[in-house]
């Protein structure tokens, strides 16, 4: 039987052996990307919340991301350039990317590599969770700061599985909501864990989460109408914002990594997806996409505004996602060049 | 840490274990030869099959030579694993010769076979050592398992027949004891290729790479911050890669040479020549210098031999004008410190003793970091812009704070941690022991930390590429 003071001197080592892998992680950040040492450090510390919702802080950073003087991603604007915003959520923030990869960037030197100079700059007004009702409501501000020539607005479906209620309260502005304090060690293990549990495992794993996330919710095969409509109206209204404000809005269909047929490592990705939404089955998801880039196709047509297909020019190839939709830097040069090609002509008619 | 590392790991315990309960010396050495192959095949099985037609090949023709050792004979035989260094390795270089060239573009898609400068020089030296008459006499699975060794056949250290075949002939060493200094060596390896890492991955996303990929006019801190941060990684990543290889080796009880010994502690050129890639630089001498210089008898040949023995040793890494440079550059001050050693003998020493060290210790390491601008550079015209920058004042600094602040901590806490190993008392037999129990868990910490969280951040390892 251990004494008590080996217990102690057990409980002391693991406490000082744990203690010290925050201490480092800490340290990790401080040197890696100028982190504070104390203190919460996540990617919500880049926003504060405003009367319309989440907003970048100017200059914030947190990791490889950083904001501009307006609080957007990527860097300050230059006066006088024409300028083409972004609206969309994480696949348009660049969430996998290497720095400088995301696909507004890339869009950026495609154009100036096509215009021969510095011609464009390219205003990536995205964040993760945006959803196309705050795009539009941030529309006047964005108008009045960068006065864009045109809008490339990439929506997120999924954004509307689970839409909140068009009567929802709204949140008070001031510093979003954080935990008083976290281990960064955790986060850490999370990701390492995620790289050494088999996928099977991880696929198990999230059943069950989402299982116990849904509760006594019902899961859908399809995703109703009334979401694709809404869908479909929340764009309608973005579109009469920016052109109310003189710039030309472009549409572009969703993608995502998966082709026709699903093979299993597909069927596992698309468990992962679901793990956000529980409430659409996995099958709902690839219907839902193309119901989706449907309705923005006929709404190009009925309000004249030009559609981008991505959906019908980017490969659905692996190396292009770094999972269910986020796309690879290789995959985000696809999509920099398919933008560019439909946004050029539209650019010099203007 | 990945899936692929823990297989790893579980595939060395396996392993380990199987050799330690089996009691035959055959049954082990093809235990041996057969994790080292699926090893070999797991990382590169397009040329599995070559590094096997090799090491039959240069099995069989090494027991010729024993029979009949002729030097034509000899020459033939080098002359195949030269040539096979020539097509894989030098050839899709002069690709840029015939830029036109159907031919020759198709001859630039050749890829390198992992370890093959590695296990072509093993198997040049066993063919010389043959031709010499030595006494080791390896089976074919013997030179096969020397030829392919999972630890080695990377990259190196590049081990000899003498060495690696009577250890594959002893009894299973693989004690706890053995497993513990293993294990030692494994874990201060994966600490230097953390500190690699963390020059090539930078601050706040600028690396070691990207200084290198800046261009216009430099500054003289910018070049000496960027050859600083390279030659620290290169040493951190290939010296930490060293390290754990003999680790692992270890653990099964062999000893492998060393590779690298505290080389920016030297106080001459020649005496870093001796604690650098030291399994490739004692190959140079006993292979290449040493023969040539004992073909003539006068003074000025060994000169001449000395240089044409570094620029062989530069030409090992690539066939470019460069390495040619790099390897000419350090024969030069190999001779250059030969003469200065002739032309101080006798004479009274200036200074103190402790000054002269550290001056000569200043200039070597100086010239030894400049000379990584010939051996990283993209070009020669990029290599004269980062020379006239580190050699011609110029003001101005175009790096990165954060960028010069990781460097120089790294190189200043490199420093301080040799100067606080050297004054350790060696009263306890593990590395860490003496230390007091909170002290010593912080620093597992540090190590499981680097080790699990950092090392992971897979980066490519330098000397893979040559």
């Amino acid at each position: 039987m251990p004494t008590r003071t080996q217990i102690a001197r057990g409980l002391l080592a693991v406490l000082i052996f744990g203690g010290s892998l925050e201490l480092f992680a800490r340290l990790d950040d401080y040197i890696s990307y100028g982190a504070p040492m104390w203190g919460v450090y996540n990617a919500e510390t880049l926003y504060v919340r405003d009367a319309i919702g989440k907003r970048g802080i100017p200059h914030a950073r947190f990791r490889k991301w950083g904001l501009n003087a307006l609080g957007y991603r990527g860097p300050d604007l230059i006066a006088g350039r024409p300028t083409v915003v972004c609206f969309g959520a994480s696949e348009t923030f660049g969430q996998q990317e290497r720095e400088g990869s995301e696909y507004p960037r890339q869009l950026e030197q495609e154009l100036n590599a096509r215009a021969g100079a510095q011609a464009y700059q390219v205003l990536n007004a995205a964040y993760a969770g945006q959803t196309v009702r705050t795009a539009t409501l941030r529309v006047p501000e964005i108008a009045a700061m960068a006065r864009p020539a045109a809008a490339l607005i990439y929506g997120v479906p999924a954004s509307y599985i689970e839409p909140p209620p068009l009567d929802a309260p709204p949140v008070p502005p001031g510093r979003i909501e954080q935990p008083r304090f976290e281990l960064r060690i955790v986060d850490r293990v999370r990701t390492l864990l995620k790289g050494m549990i088999p996928s099977s495992v991880q696929t198990w794993l999230r059943t069950r989460e989402i299982r116990a996330d849904r509760g006594a919710a019902t899961a859908v095969a399809r995703l109703p109408e009334a979401n694709i409509q809404r869908y479909r109206d929340d764009l309608s209204k973005l579109i009469a914002a920016l052109r109310q404000e003189g710039i030309t809005p472009v549409l572009v269909t969703h993608v995502d990594a998966f082709g026709e047929t699903l093979s299993d490592s597909d069927r596992a990705l698309l468990t992962s997806w679901r793990k956000f939404y529980p409430t659409l089955q996995e099958e709902g998801f690839l219907d839902m996409e193309r119901r989706a880039n449907d309705a923005v196709r006929s709404l190009g047509a009925e309000t004249g505004v030009p559609v981008i297909d991505l959906e019908k020019a980017m490969p659905t190839a692996p190396a292009n996602f770094t999972d269910f939709a986020h796309f690879s830097d290789a995959g985000a040069a696809i999509v920099a060049k398919t933008l560019a090609d439909g946004l050029l002509p539209i650019l010099n008619r203007e | 840490m990945s899936q692929v590392s823990i297989l790893y790991a579980a595939a060395v315990l396996v392993v380990w274990m199987t050799a330690r309960v089996s009691s035959s010396r055959p049954f082990r050495l093809w235990i041996y030869l057969a994790a080292s192959w699926i090893f070999y095949f797991s990382l590169d099985a397009r040329f599995l099959p070559l590094l096997v037609l090799s090491s039959v090949f240069n099995y069989h023709y090494g027991r010729r030579i024993r029979r009949r050792p002729r030097v034509a004979l000899l020459w033939a035989g080098a002359l195949v694993n030269v040539a096979l260094l020539g097509v894989f390795k030098y050839l899709p270089a002069f690709q840029a010769l015939f830029p036109d060239s159907p031919f020759w573009q198709h001859v630039r898609q050749i890829a390198l076979p992992l370890g093959l400068s590695f296990w072509t020089f093993q198997a040049l030296s066993y063919l010389f050592d043959q031709y010499r008459g030595d006494e080791t006499r390896p089976s074919l699975g013997e030179f096969c398992l020397y030829m392919g060794f999972a630890p080695t056949v990377m990259s190196g250290p590049i081990c000899r027949v003498g060495d690696l075949v009577p250890q594959f002939r002893a009894p299973f060493a693989g004690s706890w004891e053995s497993v513990r200094e293993g294990a030692q060596g494994v874990w201060v390896g994966v600490g230097m290729i953390t500190l690699a890492r963390m020059l090539a991955a930078g601050h706040g996303g600028f690396g070691v790479a990207d200084a290198f990929a800046l261009r216009g006019p430099l500054g003289t801190a910018d070049a000496w911050v960027m050859l600083l941060g390279y030659g620290f990684q290169i040493y951190f990543d290939f010296a930490g890669y060293s390290r754990l290889v003999i680790g692992v080796a270890r653990m099964f009880g062999f000893q492998l040479p060393e590779n690298f010994d505290r080389p920016y502690l030297s106080t001459s050129v020649t005496s870093f020549w001796q604690r650098w890639h030291m399994s490739l630089s004692f190959w140079i001498r006993d292979y290449v210098f040493l023969p040539l210089a004992m073909s003539r008898r006068e003074v000025w040949w060994r000169h001449v031999s000395l240089v044409i023995s570094m620029a062989v040793f530069g030409l090992w890494h690539s066939a470019s004008w460069l390495f040619l440079l790099w390897g000419v550059y350090q024969g030069l001050m190999l001779v250059g410190h030969r003469l200065w050693q002739q032309l101080r003998r006798g004479a009274a020493p200036i200074g103190p003793r402790w000054l002269r060290s550290a001056a000569s210790w200043l200039l070597t390491f100086l010239v030894i970091i400049l000379s990584w601008t010939l051996f990283r550079a993209e070009g020669a015209s990029h290599a004269a812009g980062i020379l006239t920058a580190a050699l011609i004042p110029a003001a101005g600094l175009q790096l990165p704070g954060g960028f010069v602040l990781l460097v120089l901590g790294l190189v200043a806490g490199y420093f301080a941690s040799q100067l606080a190993v050297s004054r350790i008392p060696q009263r306890a037999p593990g590395l860490l022991s003496w230390l007091p129990m909170p002290a010593r868990f912080a620093c597992y910490a540090a190590i499981f930390y680097l080790a699990v969280f950092r090392a992971a951040e897979a980066q490519g390892f330098i000397y893979a590429q040559f």
